[in-house]
């Protein structure tokens, strides 16, 4: 470029008062950023997906076919709602990494200065995240049910299901979009991240019954959200026996049961997403 | 709330502090306002508080106490609309560099409540303007630094802000492209008529953009004025001398015998004494009369950094 170049017209008559910019029309534009940018980064896509697929088509069947048995249930298709715990958290999780490139590297400060109420930029994110886990969701499930997981797709059963993983959702990602704030690199961020995202798997009754744990790590499992998610997608998909709402709850009502535990995983999300933001706010205005 | 906000400054600044947690007092208390259509320059080195000011003025930095206005609207209590009608292009790159050009063109359109029926003329016209047309569909990660600046200042402009903020414009950048974008800079007003604030440590730009500038030392601004103002306290000439030994005893021996008043300094080896009301050959022939021993003698036109220098004793482009 020269400085000769750059040739400038006489400006048009200016507006007096700013305008402003709808609440919804800037989620709309904050998400289809994010969205793009998601699409740019198969890393964003593809890693989470990967073990929780081999989860649902390799060991799952090679388990099933080896023995282990659950009262009144495919074990195979136990496994397979069971890996759907292990998606959720590391798709969320890996959200948290755009999160930290965005600040670092991306247009974040250009957002913050833009006349929007700022936790849109969070929930522009969310919703993000909470699609394209969806769609692994469904990629998960579709993958399992053709490698004969038996699902029930009722309208109440997937009701159940959604309603479980849309919550635990919300509440991964306010963890990753709180760590993201308050870690400073993407490479502190990954070590942290199987901690969060992959931990709670081994304990929350993805593979087995927590009943099979020792009863003090039972106990730790009640505690876990993941326990209660889990729980209410089987509830839904496969066992209307409640099994798993009754290793939790002991009572007999099962809807009863699957609406307590939602209310469980619905409290963390909203504790977590608060969070969440306010830690925002304190990043971003400091 | 509605303002009447014609009349108002565009940037007004009442007893503006910022102490960061731990007690660092980053911004110590400064007033100053910006009129419409006025070039603004805050000076000083890193660490003077500049960055911290932009920052309260954009509403990324809480103020600790005092107030700031932009356009009449408080950037503590209506943040949103103090926003609205402004725009920032930062000191480092804030640009999505997965995306192509046009489309952070038009993220930022959007954000700003730029009318969609607008967005593309406007994209085309300032692609056109800052020579970005041939770059506008490729990902802003294969741009040189210089195209990726232009087009955060072009993008800055898509929503036609009133007032716009320039942090550090062209650090960073080779001295070409530095030179070129002080141009493109320089140009903004009489094509937007926009208000801007450009906070800077480089002098020729100052000297080249602004209508005034506020020299910033240690939080506090040390100095307000128009540059030409500021350069005429130091008169005509400046006589720079090269001392051996100790640089500030020898200017306290300048002024003990009267050669030197107080709006002389010394920085490193050099003393430095404006000539105002003299000859520079008189003034030499003053300090050799002392009998100070100088190694080179030189004078020229003073510069705002020595206005800097008498004002501070430090050095700008720290």
């Amino acid at each position: 470029m020269s400085a000769q170049t750059v040739t400038l017209s006489p400006v048009a008559a200016r507006r007096e008062h700013p305008r402003a910019t709808g609440a919804l029309s800037a989620l709309t534009t904050l998400t289809r950023r994010r969205l793009a940018l998601s699409a740019r980064t198969p890393r964003e896509l593809l890693v989470p997906l990967l073990t929780p697929v081999l989860f649902a088509l390799v060991i799952a069947p090679a388990l099933a076919s080896i023995g282990p048995t659950i009262p009144g249930l495919d074990y195979m298709s136990f496994a397979a709602v069971g890996t759907v715990g292990l998606l959720i958290p590391l798709n969320c999780m890996f959200s948290g990494i755009g999160v930290i490139i965005d600040r670092e590297t991306g247009a974040r400060r250009d957002l913050l200065a833009a006349p929007v109420s700022r936790p849109l930029i969070v929930l522009a994110n969310l919703a993000v995240a909470l699609m394209i886990t969806a769609l692994q969701v469904v990629v998960l499930i579709i993958a399992a049910a053709g490698r004969g997981a038996d699902l029930n797709t009722s309208a109440s059963a997937v009701a159940w299901f959604l309603g479980a993983a849309v919550l635990l959702g919300i509440a991964m990602y306010s963890v990753a979009e709180t760590l993201s704030n308050r870690i400073p690199t993407v490479e502190e961020y990954t070590g942290a991240l199987p901690a969060i995202a992959i931990v709670p798997f081994f304990f929350a009754g993805s593979l087995f019954p927590i009943t099979a744990l020792p009863s003090a790590l039972a106990g730790f499992a009640r505690m876990l959200p993941l326990t209660h998610a889990l729980a209410v997608m089987r509830y839904g998909l496969l066992d209307h026996n409640a099994s798993g709402l009754h290793d939790i709850w002991g009572m007999s009502n099962a809807s009863l049961m699957a609406g307590l535990s939602l209310a469980v995983v619905g409290a963390y999300a909203a504790v977590l997403s608060t969070m969440a933001l306010r830690t925002f706010r304190d990043s971003v205005e400091s | 709330m509605e303002h009447n906000d014609t009349q108002l400054p565009a940037v007004s600044v009442r007893g503006l502090t910022k102490t960061w947690a731990g007690g660092v007092e980053a911004v110590k208390g400064i007033d100053f306002e910006v009129a419409t259509g006025e070039v603004f320059g805050l000076l000083g080195p890193n660490g003077a508080g500049k960055s911290t000011t932009v920052g309260m003025l954009t509403t990324t930095v809480r103020p600790t106490s005092g107030s700031a206005r932009l356009h009449g609207r408080d950037v503590a209590t209506d943040a949103i609309a103090a926003r609205a009608d402004s725009a920032v292009v930062f000191q480092d790159p804030v640009v999505d560099r997965a995306l192509t050009g046009r489309r952070n063109f038009e993220i930022h359109a959007r954000l700003w409540g730029v009318a969609p029926n607008d967005v593309n003329p406007r994209i085309e016209q300032l692609a056109d303007s800052f020579d970005l047309a041939d770059l506008l569909d490729r990902p802003v990660a294969t741009y040189s630094g210089g195209q990726r600046r232009r087009l955060e200042i072009a993008r800055a402009l898509v929503s036609e802000p009133r007032l716009l903020f320039l942090d550090e414009p062209t650090v960073g950048l080779d001295p070409r492209i530095r030179y070129e974008l002080i141009d493109v800079i320089g140009g903004l007003r009489a094509r937007f008529g926009a208000t801007v604030l450009l906070t800077t440590h480089y002098l020729d730009e100052a000297e080249r953009l602004c209508d005034r500038v506020g020299i910033m030392h240690a939080g506090r601004i040390v100095a307000l004025d128009r540059p030409a103002n500021l350069l005429a306290a130091l008169g005509d000439q400046v006589l720079e001398l090269r001392v051996d030994g100790d640089p500030t005893a020898a200017l306290a021996r300048l002024r003990s015998c009267g050669v030197a008043g107080h709006d002389s300094f010394a920085v490193g080896a050099t003393v430095t004494i404006p000539v105002r009301g003299r000859t520079a050959d008189g003034v030499l022939a003053s300090v050799r009369g002392t009998g100070l021993a100088t190694t080179a003698t030189s004078t020229r036109p003073p510069t705002l950094d020595d206005v800097y220098l008498r004002l501070t004793g430090d050095t700008l482009a720290a």
